[in-house]
C-alpha cells in the first residue's frame, strides 16, 4: 500500500516538474536569436510572405501570449502541432519511440551486463595484469568521441569488410516482413549499438570495479569468506548484489534519458530515433516538437526515478517505502 | 541430332539474353534531409523535394539546362502563348496525360493546386500573386491572367517549381482542407515519371511510371535514402552503394584532383546563376563613403581566396554578374582588380586613416552556414585586416541570419547573390524597394530601368537595360561580386543522365529529377 502512495506521490511530483520545464524551455527558445518565420516560409520568401506566416503561427503574438496558448494546448492533453509537419506532436514522438528504445535500450542492457561482469571479476585481483589492461580499455573506450569510433567501425566493418550494413534501420528495397525483416534490422542495429555501448560498457566497469573493490574490503565478506563459502558465492551473492547500488543509480539515469536520444549515434547512422528529431526540430525552431520531446522526457526521467527508487529496495533491505 | 542441339542451344541462349538486359534497375540515391511528408506544396521541405520531383509533375520547370539558356520547359504543360500585352498566358497541356491512379490529367486539377495554394498562402503563392484569375475553357487549357505584365512570371515559376507548385490530383485532394490532410501527404499519387511504392525507415521507394507521357523511365526503381552524416555518404560511395553522390555531401575541394585522377570515379563541376559575394550594409556608416566600399573592393584577392578556400577550382567573378548568365551580363563593367596599396590610399582619403593599433574601424562579417562562404570568410577578414579594417567574423544559423539581413543590424556579409533565371533578380537586389536589397543600396535611375524592363517583353529591348543596371551596380560598388557559384558531384563512369550533368540538361524535369537518368549500358 505504501510503495502506491509513494508511486502516486512521486506522479503528482512530475505536473510542477512539467510546468516548470515547459516555462524554462519556451522561454529559452523564445530568446534564441533568429526568426523561425524565416525557417517555415523558404528561403525565397518576400516580407510580405514572412509576416503572413507569422500571423498564421501566430508568431506575431507577444511571448506572454503564445506561452499561455502553449501551456493551456499541453493542459488539455495536447502537444499541439508540429510546425514543419502540421502532424500531432505526440504521434511524431511516438513514432520514433521505437527506433530509439531499440537502439539505446540494447546499448544499455549490453552495457550493463557486460560492463558489471568484467569489473566485478577484475575487482578480485586489483592492481593485477588483467585489471591494469582492462582499466586501461575502459577508460579508452570511455573517452573516445562516439563520432570517431562509429566512423572507423562502419570503415572496417562495412565499408573494408562488407559484413554489416554502413547506415539506417533498414536496407533500401529490403525484405519487410517476417525473420528476413527482424534479422534485416538486427544486422544494421549491431554497428550503432556497438558503437553507444562501448563508451557505456567503460563507464560501468570502473564503476562495478570499485564498488565491488570495496565490498570485498568490508568485514562481513572477511566473515563469509572464513565460514568457507565458495569464493563464486561470495563474490556473486554476498559482494555483487550490495555492489550494484550505486550501478543502479547511475542505470537510472541513464534510463531516464532513454527517451532523448542518442543524437550523434543517430546522427551518424541515420537511424531514424528521437534523437535525431528533437535535433532537427532545434534546427528548424520548430517549437512544438521540442517542447513535447522535452515533456516526454521528463515524464521518463520521473518514471525511470520511481523504478530505481523500487530497484534499491529489492536489492537492499534496508531500503523501505 | 547434334546440330539440332546447338541450334536449340543458341535459341535457348537468345532467348536468355533480352532476359537478362532487362533485369531491373534499383538506383539507391542518398540525401541529406529526410522527408517530413512527401506534399512539398504546403510547407518547405528540403527531404521531400527530390522524392516529390519525380513523382508529381509541374505546368512547366526547368532543370540545370539553365545554363545553356532554356529558362523555362514545359511539363504537363506542351506549349503556351504570351498575350502581346504580356497580360494573358494561356497553357496547351499534353493530352492523354493520366495520374498513377488512371485518372485523366486536366486543367481543373492545375486551377484546383494553383488556387488552393493562392487561398492558403503557400510557398509557392509569391509567385502566384501576381495572377489575377485563373481560367480553365476546355479540359487541356489553362488560361492565366496577370494583374500586370510582368516578363519574369515564367521563369521564376519555373524555378520555384523545383520545390512547390507542383500539380495536386483534385478528384484526391478536393475532399482535404489543406495540402498537408489526408493519406496523399505520405503516400502520393502524382503523375511524374516515377510512382510511390513505400515510404519507411528504409527510405522512399518510387518505381517507374510505363505510362508517363514522356516514355517509361529506364530506371526501374528509385530508392532515396536519407544518409545524414556526409562522412558516412561518402565512405558509401567510395564502397560502390551509389553511382552518384549529389552536391550536398561534396568533397572538401583539397580532395578532388586525387578523385580526378581515380578512373573509377567521375568528377562534375556544374556552375550556376548564383554568385558569392561581399555584401556591404550601406547603413553602417564607413560603407556610406563610395571610397570605402572601392577600397574594400579592392582589398579583396580573389586568386589568394580561391587557392585557399577552393583548391583553385573555382571561377572568380569580376562583372555585376555570373558567366552563366551570357545573354545578360555586361563583361565590359568590372570591379576593381586586387591592389592593396590603392586601398589603403582610397580608405586614407575617405578620412578613415590607421589609428592607435593600427586600424581605421572595425566590422563584423557575418556568414551563413553555406560551406563555401565558411571557407572564404576567413581569408576575406584577413585581407580586410591588411588594409587596416578591423574586422571579425560571426557565424550564424540561417534563422539568426537572415533575420539580421532583413532587421538591417548588419555591417558586412558573405552572400549568395541569384541573377537567373530571369535578370529580373536585378531588380530584387538592387532596386530601393527590393526584396533582398539588404545593403540598402539606393539609386533612382536603377529602379527605373528594373521596373521598365520586366515590363519589356522584347529580349533585344531588355538587354541594354539590364546592361545599364550592371554597369551602375558595378560603378556604386552596390555589392562585391567574388566568385560564380559551382557544385560539385561524384559519379561512377558509364551512367549518364543525372541532373547536374550535361547529359541530363531539359531532360532531367527539375533540379532532383531522375528521368534523364541512363544506367551504364543502356
Amino acid at each position: 500500500m505504501r510503495i502506491w502512495r509513494t508511486g502516486l506521490t512521486r506522479l503528482l511530483q512530475v505536473f510542477p516538474v512539467l510546468l516548470v520545464v515547459v516555462v524554462l524551455n519556451f522561454t529559452l527558445i523564445h530568446l534564441a536569436p533568429g526568426d523561425i518565420s524565416g525557417l517555415l516560409a523558404g528561403e525565397s520568401a518576400d516580407p510580405a510572405y514572412l509576416a503572413g506566416v507569422r500571423a498564421q503561427y501566430g508568431l506575431d503574438q507577444p511571448y506572454i501570449v503564445q506561452l499561455w496558448r502553449y501551456i493551456a494546448t499541453v493542459a488539455s492533453g495536447d502537444l499541439g502541432l508540429s510546425f514543419r509537419t502540421h502532424q500531432p506532436v505526440l504521434w511524431e514522438v511516438l513514432q520514433r519511440t521505437p527506433a530509439t528504445l531499440l537502439l539505446v535500450g540494447t546499448a544499455l542492457t549490453c552495457s550493463i551486463v557486460v560492463g558489471t561482469t568484467i569489473g566485478a571479476w577484475i575487482a578480485r585481483k586489483p592492481g593485477g595484469w588483467l585489471d591494469q589492461i582492462i582499466s586501461l580499455v575502459s577508460i579508452s573506450l570511455f573517452s573516445i568521441p562516439v563520432f570517431w569510433l562509429g566512423l572507423m567501425l562502419i570503415l572496417i566493418f562495412a565499408v573494408w569488410n562488407r559484413w554489416l550494413p554502413t547506415s539506417g534501420m533498414q536496407t533500401p528495397g529490403g525484405p519487410r516482413e517476417g525473420l528476413a525483416m527482424v534479422t534485416d534490422v538486427l544486422r544494421h542495429l549491431v554497428l550503432p549499438a556497438l558503437t553507444l555501448a562501448a563508451a557505456w560498457v567503460g563507464q560501468y566497469v570502473r564503476l562495478s570495479r570499485s564498488a565491488v573493490q570495496a565490498v570485498l574490503a568490508e568485514s562481513y565478506i572477511t566473515t563469509v569468506r572464513a565460514i568457507g563459502f565458495p569464493e563464486r558465492r561470495v563474490l556473486l551473492h554476498y559482494a555483487l548484489r550490495n555492489a550494484l547500488l550505486p550501478v543502479i543509480t547511475v542505470f537510472g539515469l541513464q534510463l531516464g534519458l532513454v527517451l532523448a536520444g542518442a543524437t550523434l549515434t543517430e546522427t551518424l547512422f541515420s537511424w531514424p530515433g528521437l534523437g535525431r528529431l528533437i535535433y532537427d526540430a532545434i534546427l528548424a525552431r520548430d517549437t512544438p516538437v521540442i517542447m513535447g520531446a522535452f515533456v516526454m522526457m521528463s515524464f521518463s526521467v520521473a518514471l525511470a526515478s520511481f523504478a530505481t527508487d523500487i530497484a534499491y529496495a529489492a536489492l537492499d533491505p534496508r531500503v523501505r517505502f | 541430332m547434334r546440330s539440332t542441339g546447338f541450334v536449340a542451344a543458341c535459341l535457348c541462349a537468345a532467348l536468355a539474353l533480352p532476359a537478362r538486359a532487362a533485369e531491373p534497375v534499383t538506383l539507391i540515391l542518398p540525401q541529406l534531409d529526410e522527408p517530413r511528408t512527401l506534399s512539398p506544396d504546403f510547407a518547405p521541405d528540403s527531404g521531400a523535394y527530390p522524392p516529390a520531383s519525380n513523382i508529381y509533375s509541374t505546368l512547366f520547370t526547368l532543370d540545370w539546362g539553365l545554363l545553356k539558356g532554356t529558362t523555362a520547359y514545359g511539363d504537363l504543360a506542351e506549349s503556351w502563348d504570351i498575350a502581346p500585352d504580356g497580360l494573358t498566358i494561356t497553357f496547351h497541356m499534353r493530352p492523354n496525360v493520366k495520374w498513377h491512379d488512371g485518372a485523366p490529367v486536366t486543367s481543373a486539377d492545375v486551377a484546383f493546386t494553383y488556387e488552393r495554394i493562392i487561398r492558403k498562402k503557400y510557398p509557392f503563392e509569391p509567385f502566384l500573386r501576381n495572377v489575377a484569375s485563373i481560367e480553365t475553357p476546355d479540359a487541356m487549357t489553362v488560361v492565366l491572367k496577370l494583374k500586370t505584365a510582368d516578363v519574369s512570371t515564367i521563369p521564376m515559376m519555373a524555378q520555384a517549381s523545383q520545390w512547390w507548385g507542383k500539380i495536386y490530383p483534385k478528384h484526391l485532394w478536393e475532399s482535404q482542407e489543406g495540402f498537408d490532410t489526408g493519406p496523399q501527404v505520405k503516400a502520393p499519387i502524382g503523375s511524374g515519371p516515377f510512382s510511390f511504392v513505400r515510404w519507411d525507415t528504409g527510405g522512399v521507394e518510387v518505381a517507374a511510371n510505363p505510362d508517363y507521357f514522356r516514355g517509361k523511365p529506364r530506371l526501374d526503381r528509385v530508392i532515396f535514402k536519407h544518409v545524414s552524416d556526409g562522412n558516412v555518404a561518402r565512405a558509401e560511395f567510395d564502397a560502390g552503394e551509389y553511382p552518384y553522390l549529389p552536391s550536398e555531401y561534396a568533397p572538401p575541394l583539397a580532395e578532388v584532383k586525387p578523385l580526378q585522377a581515380d578512373k573509377q570515379v567521375k568528377v562534375v563541376f556544374t556552375p550556376s546563376h548564383y554568385s558569392r559575394a561581399l555584401y556591404l550594409n550601406f547603413a553602417y556608416a564607413p560603407y556610406a563613403s563610395l571610397k570605402v566600399r572601392t577600397a574594400v573592393a579592392m582589398a579583396m584577392d580573389r586568386d589568394a581566396i580561391n587557392r585557399l578556400a577552393f583548391a583553385g577550382l573555382w571561377k572568380p567573378a569580376m562583372h555585376g554578374n555570373v558567366d552563366t548568365q551570357s545573354n545578360w551580363i555586361n563583361t565590359e563593367a568590372s570591379f576593381p582588380t586586387f591592389d592593396r596599396a590603392g586601398a589603403e590610399k582610397l580608405l586614407d582619403e575617405a578620412g578613415f586613416p590607421r589609428k592607435e593599433g593600427g586600424w581605421r574601424f572595425a566590422t563584423t562579417v557575418i556568414g551563413q552556414p553555406l560551406a563555401d562562404c565558411l571557407a572564404m570568410l576567413p581569408v576575406m577578414v584577413q585581407q580586410l585586416r591588411a588594409v587596416g579594417i578591423n574586422a571579425t567574423t560571426r557565424l550564424l544559423d540561417q534563422s539568426t541570419y537572415f533575420q539580421m539581413m532583413f532587421s538591417g543590424n548588419w555591417e558586412t556579409s558573405c552572400y549568395a547573390t541569384r541573377f537567373g533565371p530571369d535578370p529580373d533578380a536585378f531588380r530584387e537586389h538592387f532596386a530601393t524597394t527590393g526584396s533582398r536589397n539588404f545593403m540598402h543600396y539606393s539609386n533612382a535611375e536603377v529602379d527605373d530601368l528594373a521596373r521598365r524592363a520586366v515590363l519589356t517583353l522584347d529580349p533585344a529591348a531588355r538587354r541594354p537595360m539590364y546592361q545599364k543596371i550592371q554597369e551602375l551596380v558595378v560603378r556604386d560598388v552596390a555589392f562585391i561580386n567574388l566568385f560564380n557559384e559551382q557544385k560539385t558531384t561524384l559519379e561512377r563512369p558509364g551512367w549518364t543522365g543525372f541532373p547536374t550533368d550535361e547529359s541530363g540538361f531539359n531532360q532531367s524535369i527539375t533540379w532532383y529529377g531522375l528521368f534523364g537518368v541512363h544506367p551504364p549500358g543502356t
